[in-house]
């Protein structure tokens, strides 16, 4: 059996990612990410769902060339547009249930 | 291997400066990118732009780009650069750094792929990492499950890149939601030498229930009633995930009025949910005569008016 792990730390981050401590302050100090425990920055963990989102916002920042403040808008913008999608997915669900004859 | 046309990728002219070939740039970058567009062709069409993009701003490598279109452009047949070609000459390693994906053979045969791929490059030869989708049913998210997940992964052999089937047993926490990532350490692309392999990302994805619809932690479920269920009240049996309740349903009930069974929704790790019962009053597809004849009484009997509010409106 493979334990699943939650979280991954900035050492691994930037081990495994190539990035770098200063990107991740950077990232978690435009609201991109919110590291789950540790006050030191050596010490952050972050969970797996918000390093996907860190590593959007690394390559966006990198290949679209631009600041980190348009990019934690275009995040929280793909964010909303994912919760969105989702809503109206159900929404349309819930609907068809509606409209269909029991 | 294809000659490519760089200044054609970018739409750009041949003497274009600088500003113009990053304002080309970064004018398609923001339209094919993939992570802002999910468009199937989105991600080659970015990365050969990038590619573009990586050799028309430097100067160096835009120099040496130039003098072998002048041999390459002309070419009717596929392109090879020219046997005395040393390749290389303004090395792009170190400067590759926005690029996540390989540059193409084109580009490698003329810079020697020292740019390809930089991001593994930095992290030594570890493995790849690796996401898959992983499809969790709805009553599986409630407690801690094992599931066996089946995946292929590229494993360099010889110098050739095949792939390798693998099958791990894996434990799901309790309470994952639709679209959450877990991350299993060291079971993806093998680390060349003793480097440590790549990580396997779990992508979860809760399959649609026949029954119930999630709203964050909350259950939805429609009850249909009939319609003396929804005038006179009624006792109603309602499924939930972990066995079945009963409802009270007030008279005079409406379509789509929401009964909240609290607690009764899903187990996230912040906390339960509740589920929701919305009423659908459903009419019998088919009436006999005894009942038409009741619903006749009825209608002679009322003097509801179900469209009442419309009768200011002209």
């Amino acid at each position: 059996m493979t334990d699943t792990v939650m979280s991954i730390s900035v050492l691994e981050l930037c081990q495994n990612h190539g990035l770098t401590e200063q990107v991740i302050i950077e990232v978690v100090d435009h609201g991109i990410a919110r590291p789950l425990t540790g006050s030191r920055t050596s010490e952050w963990a972050f969970d797996i769902t918000s390093v996907h989102w860190l590593r959007k916002a690394v390559r966006l920042h990198a290949d679209l060339e631009i600041d980190w403040i348009a990019v934690a808008m275009v995040i929280d913008l793909l964010r909303e547009n994912e919760a969105l999608q989702r809503r109206n997915q159900c929404f349309e669900q819930q609907l068809k249930r509606f409209l269909e004859a029991h | 291997m294809d000659f490519k046309d760089y200044y054609k990728i970018l739409d750009v002219p041949k003497d274009a400066d600088n500003t113009v070939i990053k304002t080309a740039y970064r004018k398609l970058a923001r339209k094919y990118h993939p992570d802002v567009n999910p468009e199937p062709g989105a991600e080659d069409k970015f990365k050969e732009v990038a590619e573009a993009y990586e050799v028309l701003k430097n100067t160096e490598r835009r120099a040496e780009y130039d003098e072998l279109r002048k041999y390459g452009g002309r070419s009717a047949q596929g392109f090879e650069p020219p046997p005395d070609w040393q390749g290389s000459r303004a090395s792009a390693g170190g400067h590759a750094e926005q690029f996540d994906g390989d540059f193409s053979d084109f580009f490698n045969s003329i810079f020697g792929g020292a740019a390809g791929g930089t991001r593994q490059r930095h992290s030594g030869f570890r493995g790849q990492d690796a996401e898959i989708e992983m499809p969790v049913f709805l009553e599986e998210t409630l407690t801690e499950t094992s599931k066996l997940v089946e995946y292929r992964i590229p494993v360099i052999e010889n110098g050739q890149v095949t792939e390798t089937k693998k099958s791990l047993k894996v434990k799901i926490p309790a309470g994952v939601v639709d679209g959450e990532r877990i991350r299993l350490k060291g079971q993806a692309g093998p680390g060349q030498g003793d480097a440590p392999s790549g990580d396997l990302y779990l992508h979860i994805r809760v399959v649609p229930h026949p029954l119930f619809d999630v709203e964050g932690h909350d259950l939805v479920i429609t009850v249909p009633v009939a319609p003396w269920e929804a005038a006179l009240g009624a006792k109603v049996t309602v499924p939930t995930l972990g066995g079945k309740i009963n409802l009270t349903i007030a008279p005079n009930s409406q379509t789509g009025q929401r009964l909240r069974a609290k607690g009764k929704g899903l187990v996230t790790r912040n906390g339960t949910g509740d589920l929701y019962a919305v009423l659908k009053i459903v009419v019998p597809p088919s009436a006999n005569d005894e009942i038409k004849a009741l619903w006749q009484s009825l209608s002679d009997k009322t003097d509801f008016d179900p469209r009442g509010n419309w009768s200011n409106e002209r």
